[in-house]
């Protein structure tokens, strides 16, 4: 009896000192915060993003020369701050706005983080975002596209990814050139659904596309989640434009997929905007009779041996899926973040904010094909950008679009099955 | 007095608890609970004392909510001012749809009202006026005081104190009218209620429209604090179930059974979140569910029933017998 207390106490003295071990440590650790969704229906893009942030900080933490220019890589830890390691705390939104701003009031005042990412969803990125606004603590969306979240007038909100009127450029640019290769690109239909995403993209589109003189577009909408699209296809049959531009997440992509070769309806060219179409159940279910189908995307594998393949190898071992835009996409902005924190010097917001503001990264620093990051002064990357890529051959994405970034020519007009 | 005793230790509680635990996050918690009390003891008017269990509340939540909000991002006007409009348009569809579906008995009254709640969303969801799926903002930096965006939830906290006394009042005072004598007799028969003359239809749709206005109001003040409502958040199933969970397992019929099964739900979810969250897999509701199956299983009553019979059990040796032994 009397040894297992002895036992006893040794080892709450032994975990005493672990403890206080652990507290001095902790001097040299910066605390992230991301409030990722991490259940509700969009749950598997808050697992695949919290992987690829763990595979981030296994290169800011530790030592990887190989991936060349990539900033933090080289050395381990943040050399701005003494060498320090990176620690994200982790924060399920629930996919509710309350929860979410919940969680970044927690982040901010219980777990002291440095600075936070987040949310995925825009409403969501909305409402903790202005939590941090009033504290003044830096928060950096990677991947939220909603137009208002940079027309707030804040101070401390910045966002990399590319938003719609980016998308409309490169759209443009992209229907351009493929009229030049002799596409017929005259008359487009934009097909959404009735989400915040599938409206607000919609419409910036047929604005942006209005202004560049592109007036033959219809508008074509669809309840999300449907389960039928003979109606919307068979609409689209008789219209016949030259361009379909699809705005869908992945399971009404796949079931337009299958409508689409049911009623034997092929469009000359089908365009998509990302989202579903990036989705690797998309490529598994439905690759096979979607042959030559353009898609955007900020993300492109590269040659064997370059920071964005060695990347996509660690992401690829650490999650078992392939490395697509929305994770390259979360990923590229919490090393944005990171690089600012370390440039910084401090866990200061202030500086942490004047670092982020004085952001210039050049292409060949990044994991993804933006033209670089840049923020202006709503917070937003200017250098913000995408490729166009294409399903060709079976069930790979090649990028065909810029030229310069291209692995293959752009196939058309659209084989399907 | 015996009777006071108990409520007014805890409204001395609910005033000291701010100063009791003074950081950000505990302060909004509390905030947190009090406003899911304010939209929970609104339902227990209907829920509760008639025994109409709507399932669909999210529709006048929402109703204050976007009123709120409306008014702001519309008229650029202070939220607060969207509160009376909320309450009009919750009183006036609580008018609308209580006709026809309180007739209905059960479970037949319940899908009804999700039904509405339902359509509703996928109306405003479609509806490019009220900001269709992005949704409505309130504002982001506080032009004055009546913005009511403030960064400490303290002047929520007792804001929210505030309504929850009002509702519970409205509501102890109805239980105490002739209303609420109408009421108990038709939860327990309606059919012998109505052959004794009470007037049932029209004294449930009361009781249906002022549990709507009092609901909208706490939707409009959940608007305010987190500034921001969209279809899901404003209208959504979820927060349907999430004011029937409440009231339903801190005592349903009872004055205080809301409050105290907001007090237990809110924590638990919030904290068992922050604990739970950030490991992913949802684990969060595993354990948030399975303390409500329990809670269900061994003490359907509610908690505050539970309680009420743990008093009463000491009491009786002090001579106050075994008379409500009934169940």
């Amino acid at each position: 009896m009397k040894l297992k207390h002895v036992t006893g106490l040794l080892s709450a003295a032994a975990m005493s000192i672990a403890l206080a071990g652990a507290a001095v440590a902790q001097d040299k650790v910066v605390k992230i915060g991301a409030i990722l969704p991490m259940s509700g229906g969009t749950a598997s893009i808050g697992a695949h993003a919290k992987a690829a942030i763990e595979v981030a900080l296994d290169i800011i933490n530790n030592a990887h020369p190989e991936l060349g220019k990539l900033p933090l890589a080289k050395n381990a830890g943040l050399a701005g701050l003494g060498g320090a390691k990176v620690e994200v705390i982790f924060a399920d939104n629930q996919g509710s706005p309350a929860t979410g701003q919940n969680q970044a009031l927690r982040l901010i005042t219980e777990e002291k983080v440095a600075a936070i990412l987040g949310a995925y969803q825009s409403g969501i990125t909305l409402t903790s975002s202005a939590i941090a606004e009033k504290y003044g603590i830096p928060y950096l969306t990677p991947e939220s596209v909603a137009a208002n979240l940079t027309e707030r007038g804040f101070k401390w909100f910045f966002r990399t990814t590319p938003i719609a009127p980016d998308f409309v450029r490169i759209y443009d640019e992209f229907l351009t050139d493929m009229k030049a290769a002799g596409g017929k690109t005259d008359s487009i239909a934009l097909v959404h659904d009735n989400t915040e995403y599938g409206t607000s993209v919609a419409n910036t589109i047929a604005a942006g596309f209005k202004e560049k003189g592109r007036t033959n577009v219809i508008d074509v909408a669809y309840p999300v989640n449907a389960t039928d699209l003979q109606a919307q296809v068979l609409q689209l049959k008789e219209k016949k434009p030259d361009v379909l531009l699809m705005i869908s997440y992945t399971s009404d992509a796949i079931l337009f997929a299958k409508t689409m070769q049911s009623q034997d309806y092929k469009p000359p060219i089908l365009l998509a905007d990302d989202a579903g179409y990036s989705d690797p159940s998309f490529i598994k279910a439905v690759g096979k009779i979607s042959q030559g189908v353009f898609n955007r995307s900020a993300w492109a594998v590269g040659p064997a041996g370059s920071p964005s393949a060695i990347v996509a190898d660690m992401y690829k071992k650490k999650s078992g899926e392939e490395m697509e835009d929305t994770v390259g996409r979360e990923m590229q902005g919490f090393f944005v973040l990171v690089d600012a924190i370390d440039r910084a010097g401090s866990t200061d917001p202030a500086k942490i904010q004047a670092a982020l503001k004085a952001t210039d990264l050049k292409p060949d620093q990044l994991i993804m094909g933006y033209k670089g990051v840049k923020f202006d002064d709503k917070g937003q990357n200017v250098l913000a950008s995408a490729y166009i890529i294409q399903l060709q051959d079976g069930e790979n994405y090649v990028s065909v679009w810029p030229k310069a970034n291209a692995e293959k020519p752009p196939m058309l007009p659209y084989k399907g099955w | 007095m015996r009777r006071l005793l108990w409520p007014s230790v805890f409204a001395a509680f609910a005033i000291a608890y701010p100063l009791l635990l003074s950081s950000p996050f505990q302060q909004r918690l509390g905030a947190l609970v009090l406003l899911y009390a304010i939209a929970a003891s609104a339902w227990n008017i209907v829920g509760g004392y008639a025994g109409q269990v709507s399932v669909g509340h999210a529709v006048f939540f929402g109703c204050g909510a976007y009123a709120a909000m409306g008014s702001y991002a519309k008229f650029g006007l202070s939220p607060l001012f969207g509160i009376p409009g909320g309450i009009v348009l919750a009183v006036g569809l609580a008018a609308i749809v209580g006709v026809p579906t309180l007739r209905l008995s059960g479970h037949y009254f319940s899908m009804a009202t999700i039904a509405v709640a339902e359509t509703m969303r996928l109306i405003v969801t479609n509806t490019d006026y009220v900001g269709a799926a992005v949704g409505l903002s309130g504002p982001t930096v506080a032009r004055n005081v009546f913005d009511l965006s403030f960064i400490s939830a303290l002047p929520y906290y007792y804001l929210f104190l505030t309504v929850l006394a009002i509702t519970l009042f409205i509501t102890w005072w109805m239980t105490n009218s002739r209303m609420g004598f109408y009421l108990r007799a038709i939860k327990d028969s309606e059919r012998a209620a109505r052959s004794l003359g009470a007037p049932a239809s029209r004294t449930k749709l009361y009781a249906f429209m002022l549990s709507a206005g009092l609901t909208s109001v706490a939707g409009a003040l959940y608007a305010m604090m987190f500034g921001f409502v969209d279809p899901e958040s404003g209208l959504g199933i979820l927060i349907s179930v999430k004011i029937l969970i409440m009231a339903a397992l801190g005592g349903a019929g009872l004055l205080f059974g809301p409050l105290v099964g907001a007090a237990i739900l809110v924590p638990l979810e919030e904290i068992s979140n922050n604990v739970l969250g950030g490991k992913g897999a949802g684990l969060t509701f595993v354990v948030y569910g399975a303390i409500i199956v329990l809670i269900a299983r061994f003490q359907p009553g509610g908690i505050l029933s539970l309680i009420q019979r743990h008093l009463r059990k000491d009491a009786r040796p002090a001579g106050q017998g075994g008379a409500d032994h009934a169940p």
